[in-house]
């Protein structure tokens, strides 16, 4: 069958890998052209960012079409190929080195299909400036957000050690997390990720910090794809054993 | 001892300078271990690991840093892969690709300067160091690429082979660590920038090198054979100096190098 045959070909590996590097080479210049098209694109999840923009300015986007398209083919491929040759593997003598390619492909589909969800049913809730002691809501997730306490460690020579906050999440009134929020270091509730990003002082001369709250569905799924893709890869770098060839 | 430790990172670009003219002189070592640029990688070693514990973090932020490591990983690459005996012609292309960056980085402003808190944290050196040392794979086959090019050779092959294998799952690990890395520190695994559309070029460039050799020659289009697959093997490094450089200096991105 020839639809098949062209799903599980290496040829469509070799032909959407290379689609997907002119498509990313040219998006990587036009984003730079137009940078108050793009500005924004991290600034919520993609799905709603390509809704608004991809399909209202198609012209600049259109890498991004192309992009998603051979992403989509090279994980439909991914997946013809693995059942494809599963079905061979097992129909013979089954080793661990002709099983780990097809368990890296299942964790390449794996990583695709979890950002899929992060990127539609994620949240992005970009800066929520709050002065010390004084209170934010947190876009739509009902809580406000209260930061206690803003420490920083400057060097004598001006820039920032290192800065931390403290803050109280609220649910109608009734505290539900509270911890430090540091580089590196988010505090995590109910699936979202509280960032802190910048700080300064107010003109009253207190100081206040800029948050992020971020939420991504897929981020542990990907998580586990993506290590399950290092042990194997790590794996299939030791050569087979005589009976594995 | 901050300025004492400078002296270990010229020592080790005398000693790679010195196999760059060993080996455009035809001269070649009996050993691996005997030659130039194995005491350039133990000193450059030794350099980097003093350079470290100066400065409380992993010596690779910044354009000097970057490119010191750089260096650093092309010629562990090819300690790994161009024995003496018939890969050993691929020093001659890859001496050349270790000494250049250590030049870039004896141009540049050598001072420790202080890490951005983000940095601060094992993900930033694991990531980083993953990734350079892909890169130093991916140089290595640019250098057996040429020699198969020239010479052919199955041993040739093979090492090419390898460096793209070797520098793939690097590269790879190195993705992962930053993935985690940026979840923590900036909110998510992914931003939209160019350095990070390019890591992702590299990654898929390299994952279908990786998947080509498997291509029969005889089925004709895209008329794929060694010598291709060679020739890609060797432009990845075009496309890895791309991400590396390119990004950092032609475009605009808030992920430095």
């Amino acid at each position: 069958m020839a639809p098949w045959r062209f799903l599980t070909s290496l040829k469509t590996c070799a032909w959407a890998g290379l689609a997907f590097c002119v498509a990313g080479a040219v998006g990587s210049v036009v984003m730079g052209r137009y940078p108050g098209l793009f500005a924004d694109m991290d600034a919520q999840v993609f799905a709603g960012w390509f809704a608004r923009k991809g399909f209202a300015d198609p012209a600049p986007t259109s890498w991004l079409y192309g992009l998603l398209l051979a992403t989509a083919l090279l994980a439909v491929n991914a997946a013809c190929c693995t059942f494809d040759r599963l079905v061979q593997i097992f129909r013979g003598t089954v080793t661990l080195h002709r099983l780990l390619p097809h368990v890296m492909h299942l964790a390449f589909l794996g990583v695709v299909l979890s950002h899929l969800v992060s990127a539609v049913y994620g949240d992005r809730i970009p800066g929520i400036a709050i002065p010390q002691g004084g209170f934010a809501m947190v876009g739509g997730t009902g809580w406000a957000m209260r930061m206690d306490r803003f420490d920083s460690v400057m060097a004598p020579e001006g820039y920032p050690k290192d800065f931390s906050a403290t803050v109280t999440l609220f649910r109608d009134r009734t505290p539900v997390a509270r911890g430090v929020v540091r580089t590196n270091a988010p505090l995590f509730h109910e699936g979202y990720g509280i960032y802190i990003k910048n700080f300064g002082t107010t003109p009253q001369g207190s100081p206040y910090a800029v948050f992020d709250a971020n939420r991504d569905p897929g981020a542990a799924a990907i998580l586990a794809a993506s290590l399950l893709f290092t042990a194997a890869n790590l794996l299939y770098l030791f050569p087979p054993r005589r009976n594995d060839a | 001892m901050e300025g004492a430790h400078i002296i270990l990172f010229w020592l080790a670009l005398a000693a790679y300078g010195a196999e760059v003219g060993f080996r455009l002189a035809g001269v070649a070592p009996s050993s691996a271990w005997r030659s130039p640029v194995f005491a350039g990688v133990l000193l450059h070693a030794a350099f980097l690991g003093v350079r470290w514990g100066l400065s409380g973090h992993a010596p690779m932020a910044g354009l000097f840093e970057s490119l010191t490591v750089f260096s650093f990983c092309c010629a562990f690459a090819g300690l790994v892969l161009c024995s003496p005996g018939e890969t050993d012609a691929a020093w001659k292309p890859l001496s050349i690709l270790v000494l250049l960056p250590q030049i870039g980085a004896a141009l540049i402003d050598k001072r420790i300067t202080p890490l951005y808190p983000a940095l601060d944290t094992p993900w930033f050196a694991s990531h980083v160091g993953l990734s350079f040392l892909g890169y130093g794979f991916f140089a290595a086959g640019l250098a057996l690429g040429i020699v198969y090019l020239r010479d052919g050779g199955d041993a040739v092959y093979r090492a090419a082979g390898r460096s793209a294998l070797y520098g793939f799952s690097a590269f790879s690990a190195g993705m992962v660590c930053g993935g985690i890395w940026a979840y923590y520190a900036w909110g998510s695994y992914w931003i939209w920038t160019p350095k990070e559309i390019w890591s992702v070029i590299v990654w898929i460039y390299f994952a279908t090198l990786t998947h080509l050799k498997f291509i029969p020659a005889q089925e004709g289009w895209p008329g794929w054979t060694k010598r291709v697959e060679m020739g890609a093997t060797a432009a990845g490094y075009g496309v890895v100096l791309l991400t590396f450089l390119g990004v950092s200096l032609l475009l605009r991105s808030s992920h430095s190098f």
